[in-house]
């Protein structure tokens, strides 16, 4: 369809049909201000605040987030009537609302602060006494709301009804008396709640993880990749004087459309743990670098099969490819156990779906995985797809899952194990015989009641009877990455009689036939009592390299941390001790490591094209709080 | 968990169907638990909510919007005195304080002594010719003056066997009053 | 059952109003009921049946004056999902009672009107949505209902026609906000009742669950019987050239016979206040009136020949000497509207500003809290009267007051209950600032000194 043109201020802008007046006006830089208004969320027009003139049409006050844009049409915002008009909204937002903004949270951040600032009345005609509500509630451990600041914008609700697909936030009473409450006033239970903290335009909600620790001014923030699983959500992190302080969602619509899951977004306390590892130690003593990497080499050497190691979830492309080094010489014939890792094997074949492209499926099949948990934010763009955009949606699972709140879900119990016979049946299923487009394949491993092998070739062969595609749900961070550099290991570590335990402890334990034990994590932990060697690791808030997601991109990491000295980069660690073990594995820094991958493995050839680390800054003037 | 009785739960699960989608159920099911109850408890919220598979949350929120649903106790005759302009220009303000004299409540909302009687002003009813107005036991009152008021009080107080007070679970007031 | 206050054997509505029974269907088919119905069905096309109403010139007569035949002819002609006819019968504006007379008296007319319009617009179910605290009129279309089924007037084949036919009640649950379209849908969907926020589609391609939807007023789809009874042309016979039939009004407030009265659109208020009605009470004075309505922004009392119909009465020439109020709709001034048919007068024992203080209370009270303006300008008006009121007054509050009206008028608010607010506050301020300025600036209320007199 041709694009329609129309002016706003005199500027002529063309735009697809459809495009509302306040996106039009956003991409010629004009700011429209809004409150309810947000581009992934249903239209609602109950702010009143994205008031322009328009012609053809009466002399009244239009609201920009309800009008599609039409041929010819002339979008006025600086006449005095929508002048006056924001301005009296914005007056009717402050009767009531507190001044409290000196301790407020959001202050500095605020849309309510910077509109009325841009767009509001410079003198204030309220003197009266203003509503009350008991303040601060807590939403849940997490979330604090304050009643008094709302603006009843509805985002909040809005999300949780049309994104999560739930309802446990919702507006009690009506009329001015109306708030924002969790049911029955308990606490919120959703994975996905942190969302409303990054929707809120004002400061009513606010992270109780991040309350009053500092002011938005006083932190720099990193655009980089969330590393608590596999889904790979573009994160904002955002540190103080060496602090992780908050995380928030960044918008990347091809993998996570501004959401993140609670995990991501409240789980980085670690971080700042005042017990973090700082040094390396040698049997309880601090030691140098070089004394401790000796020690381990020493402890691991030609230890062959009775040499087990645990790798960590979020183990980067750069380390694996290092580590793979180590594997193929003096490290040989370890038995390697990745933690957090599935069954699933490597993919082979057809190319495996994007996350984007569930948004066009019109059938959905979901094997052998509670998505909600297994891979979040993948969740919700079936929830999408299937809320939002009707495609329908077969679940076949052994237990109830969070989908099956859609009154349409064709869920199949399965009995543990028969997953793989249930989706050959499905082949012949009425839904899959014409779709009228794709059809998403997605499968877990049951978290192990599965045979993973078989289902994943199950799977294949459904997507390509029925024209659909395939989407293996890895779990582990890196999972994709360390099955396509070959170090995704699952053997079992019982018998080892030396371990090396790197990152979190595997969850199996440590098998008492160990001998020696080397740690290298960023927290002390009982399990290293005994350890001979304790080296101290990185957080995801300060290493560098990439992670390959569930469906294979590549994403660099952009840390707000640097690394405090004297921890080193985990590549350079590798590095050291290759050298300690006779390998020379010598990087001028982890570039070169980066293109050493490209050039061999094919699926990460993307690591020799690194993005520009200071993209230019996208110019958002309505949306998230966040930019 | 489980303040509403099987049967109201039956015909609350029976409902859905009579509807294109199950959200048109909740306002007919919060009717028959209020009906069986007396008021909507959180617990009758969720379950009701539970008969037809929504989050508790949303019952809630439908049920503190409409004014016919309470989340308080009201006692076993309620009487919605109309106060709008019709009524209020036919002396509606006088016939309110009357009938809360004549129950015996201080402020509308309260619940009676013996449980019988609360007194609410509502909006109008739609009933203008005959102004002023009440709604009392699913019926409507005309023409009232103080004395049929109490007429209609007293024939509830005397054949009535005595009504136990409900049971009356104090709750923090979400709103406090505007200062200043 | 109380005594009929209104009129009975009038022209069209309330034709057979008066006799015993008229709500049971033996008596109202006895009478020439289900008349309409059986020729509708059985002779004419849906379109024959659009084009009869659009000749006929019937208007929704919920207060929006939209043409009922145009409004109808919007419904698509296919549709892959069922459609819905929906009636209005939510009937909450203060000063109106008209469909509840209508309905508890006569219910058979309108569930006739229902299986017409409902058939004209392809719609296989119709839903009532009956305001909760209507308990008899609900008894009556319900029993009504089960004698239409009794009869074979719903279900599959309705006078052996090939067309299915179901009428269904909803019942609300106490909000205002209900009887405006949007909010309606959402209430019969089972949510909280705010108004939608209408952009493509609109109803009659999205209504009530997504659904193509027709939302009329009682009073309209009440009309409908007789137009296709007795043709377009004679239904065309009442009223005037632009406005025609006749059309229900309630009468309320300080008039010797309140009640609602079927009267030809064309004639006078004074015909209906001081004729019908009887007029001012013994010895008082009309000061002011409200044509359809407390959202119809009020009237002084020497304006009563301002004419009926729904076009004419917005007319600023209406106002003669007063000052026209500060009023917008749509961008335009007006000087009043006649809305859903409500008349309340009151006499000059009254205080202007103690009627209009309890007017915002309501709008405030029935405010969804969707939209900014009406949820916070609402209750800060309300606080505004309260200082007035209470002698705490001045100035100020005066200016609140004027700022408030213009930030709810003119497509400032998401509905009407906004803008009917706005128009209280501007109206009753332009034509009674005096009394509002006795009150803020000297803490005195001329009006209760009248009342005073006039009671001792």
């Amino acid at each position: 369809m041709p694009d329609v043109n129309l002016t706003i201020d005199g500027r002529p802008v063309a735009v697809p049909a459809g495009t509302l007046v306040v996106e039009a006006a956003k991409k010629l830089g004009v700011e429209i201000p809004v409150f309810c208004y947000h581009h992934k969320l249903d239209y609602v027009g109950a702010c009143r605040l994205c008031v322009v003139e328009i012609s053809p049409g009466p002399p009244i006050a239009r609201i920009a987030c309800g009008t599609p844009v039409s041929e010819g049409m002339v979008v006025k915002t600086q006449t005095s009537l929508a002048v006056e008009a924001r301005a009296d909204v914005l007056e009717f937002e402050l009767v009531n609302h507190p001044l409290d903004c000196p301790v407020c949270d959001k202050g500095g951040e605020c849309p309510l602060q910077d509109f009325t600032f841009r767009h509001g009345y410079p003198t204030s005609r309220i003197d009266g006494p203003r509503l009350h509500f008991k303040k601060p509630i807590p939403l849940s451990d997490k979330i604090a709301l304050d009643r008094e600041r709302c603006v009843l914008c509805y985002r909040c609700t809005r999300y949780y009804d049309e994104v999560a697909w739930e309802q446990e936030l919702t507006v009690g009473e009506r009329g001015v008396e109306s708030f924002i409450t969790s049911q029955f006033d308990r606490p919120l239970q959703s994975n996905f709640s942190g969302n409303i903290i990054d929707l809120c335009p004002v400061g009513a909600l606010t992270s109780r993880v991040w309350r009053f620790e500092s002011r938005p001014w006083d932190m720099t923030s990193s655009a980089t990749i969330c590393s608590r699983c596999a889904v790979g959500c573009s994160v904002t992190q955002w540190q103080r004087r060496g602090q992780l302080v908050r995380v928030t969602s960044r918008e990347n619509d091809d993998i996570d459309e501004g959401w993140i899951c609670d995990r991501g977004r409240f789980d980085y306390t670690d971080v700042n743990d005042p017990s973090r590892l700082r040094t390396p130690s040698v049997r309880g003593s601090r030691s140098s670098w070089a004394d401790a990497i000796a020690e381990l080499a020493a402890g691991i050497k030609g230890k062959g099969s009775r040499l087990g190691i645990s790798l960590p979830q979020d183990i980067t492309n750069e380390e694996a490819h290092l580590f793979r080094a180590l594997l193929d010489g003096p490290l040989k014939s370890a038995r390697v156990s990745m933690q957090g890792r599935t069954a699933i094997p490597a993919p082979s074949g057809a190319a495996t779906m994007r996350i984007k492209e569930i948004d066009d499926a019109r059938v959905i099949v979901v094997v052998a995985s509670d998505i909600e948990d297994d891979v979040p934010i993948v969740d919700l763009r079936v929830k999408k797809a299937v809320g939002k955009r009707g495609a329908k949606l077969i679940v076949i699972h052994p237990d109830g899952v969070d989908l099956d709140r859609h009154p349409g879900v064709l869920h199949i119990r399965n009995a543990p194990g028969s997953a793989a016979a249930e989706v050959r049946k499905l082949a012949s299923h009425e839904w899959l015989q014409n779709p009228g487009g794709l059809v998403a394949v997605l499968f877990g491993d049951g978290r192990g009641s599965e045979d993973a092998a078989d289902l994943a070739v199950a799977c294949a062969e459904l997507a390509e009877k029925v024209g659909g595609k395939r989407m293996p749900l890895y779990r582990a961070t890196n999972e994709r990455g360390a099955l396509a550099l070959g170090v995704a290991g699952s053997d079992k570590l019982d018998g080892v009689e030396a371990l090396l335990i790197w990152g979190p402890p595997p969850s199996t334990g440590i098998p008492p036939s160990v001998r020696f034990l080397a740690a290298w994590d960023h927290l002390p932990r009982p399990d290293y009592a005994n350890a001979a060697v304790l080296l101290p690791a990185t957080t995801f808030a300060e290493r560098q390299g990439t992670y390959s997601n569930l469906e294979g991109t590549v994403q660099f990491l952009r840390p707000p941390i640097a690394v405090p000295s004297p921890l080193k980069e985990g590549w350079e660690v590798l590095s050291e001790l290759g050298a300690a073990l006779g390998v020379t594995l010598d990087y001028a820094g982890i570039s070169p490591i980066q293109r050493e991958i490209a050039g061999r493995v094919p699926e990460l050839a993307a690591l020799a094209h690194p993005p520009d680390p200071n993209p230019e800054p996208r110019r958002v003037l309505v949306g998230p709080a966040h930019p | 968990m489980g303040v509403l009785s099987d049967h109201v739960m039956e015909e609350i699960r029976a409902l859905p169907p009579q509807f294109p989608e199950v959200r048109s159920a909740v306002m007919p099911a919060l009717d028959l638990a209020q009906e069986e109850i007396g008021y909507l408890t959180p617990e009758a919220m969720s379950d009701v909510a539970a008969a037809l598979n929504l989050d508790p949350g949303y019952v809630e929120g439908v049920a503190t919007f409409y004014t016919l649903f309470h989340t308080e106790p009201t006692g076993k005759h309620r009487l919605y005195m109309c106060t709008n302009i019709s009524c209020k220009l036919r002396g509606a303000d006088d016939l309110l304080e009357h009938a809360m004299r004549s129950v015996g409540v201080h402020e509308q909302g309260e619940v009676s002594a013996d449980g019988l009687f609360s007194v609410e002003a509502v909006e109008c009813l739609g009933a203008c010719e005959y102004a002023p107005m009440m709604r009392l036991d699913h019926a409507y009152h005309y023409d009232l003056t103080p004395e049929k008021v109490d007429e209609l009080i007293t024939a509830r107080r005397n054949p009535s066997p005595p009504v136990p007070a409900r049971q009356t679970k104090p709750r923090t007031p979400r709103r406090q009053k505007t200062d200043g | 059952m109380a005594e009929l206050r209104g009129t009975t054997n009038g022209p069209v509505l309330t034709r057979w109003f008066g006799t015993d029974d008229l709500h049971r269907i033996d008596v109202y088919e006895r009478l020439g009921g289900y008349v309409a119905l059986r020729k509708a069905i059985t002779t004419m096309t849906p379109d024959q049946i659009v084009q009869e109403i659009k000749d006929s010139g019937l208007r929704g007569r919920g207060g929006a004056d939209f043409s009922t035949g145009v409004k109808w002819s919007l419904m698509p002609k296919e549709s892959a999902v069922p459609m819905h006819l929906v009636v209005n019968a939510d009937e909450s504006e203060p000063g109106s009672a008209k469909d509840r007379y209508l309905m508890e008296n006569s219910p058979h007319m309108l569930l006739e009107g229902v299986g017409i319009a409902a058939y004209a617009i392809r719609s296989h179910q119709a839903w009532i949505y009956i305001r909760g605290e209507y308990d008899l009129p609900f008894a009556r279309l319900t029993a009504g209902i089960e004698e239409m089924r009794a009869k074979g007037y719903l279900g599959p084949k309705p006078f052996g026609a090939d067309w299915e036919l179901d009428i269904r009640i909803f019942r609300g649950h106490g909000a205002y906000i209900c009887g405006e379209e949007g909010a309606l849908l959402e209430s019969l969907e089972g949510k909280r009742a705010q108004p939608r926020a209408w952009k493509p589609p609109y109803p009659a391609q999205k209504g009530a669950w997504g659904r193509p939807t027709t939302v009329n007023n009682v009073e309209t789809i009440s009309t409908v019987p007789f137009i296709i009874d007795r043709g377009a042309a004679e239904y065309a016979k009442f009223g005037t050239e632009k406005a025609k039939g006749t059309r229900m009004f309630t009468v309320s407030g300080h008039v010797q016979r309140p009640g609602n009265y079927e009267m030809e659109i064309g004639k006078t208020y004074r015909d209906l206040i001081e004729g019908l009605a009887g007029g001012a009470l013994p010895g008082r004075t009309i000061k002011c009136w409200w044509p359809g309505g407390s959202s119809s922004p009020v009237m002084p009392g020497d304006l009563l020949d301002t004419t009926t119909d729904l076009d004419g009465i917005k007319n600023l020439a209406n106002l003669k000497d007063h000052p026209a109020p500060p009023l917008n709709m749509g961008g335009r001034g007006f000087a009043t509207m006649g809305g859903s048919g409500g008349v309340i007068v009151m006499d000059d024992t009254f205080c202007a500003v103690k009627a209009a203080h309890r007017l915002l209370q309501f709008y405030a009270h029935e405010s969804c809290g969707k939209c900014t303006p009406c949820r916070v300008g609402g209750n800060w008006a309300v606080r505004a009267y309260d200082a007035i009121l209470s002698g705490n007054g001045g100035p100020q509050e005066i200016k609140i007051l004027e700022r408030v009206q213009e930030g709810l008028q003119g497509g400032r608010c998401l509905c009407g209950l906004g803008d009917a607010a706005g128009w209280v506050i501007a109206s009753s301020l332009t034509h009674y600032r005096n009394e509002y300025e006795e009150h803020a600036l000297h803490n005195v209320c001329s009006a209760e000194k009248v009342g005073m007199a006039a009671n001792a």
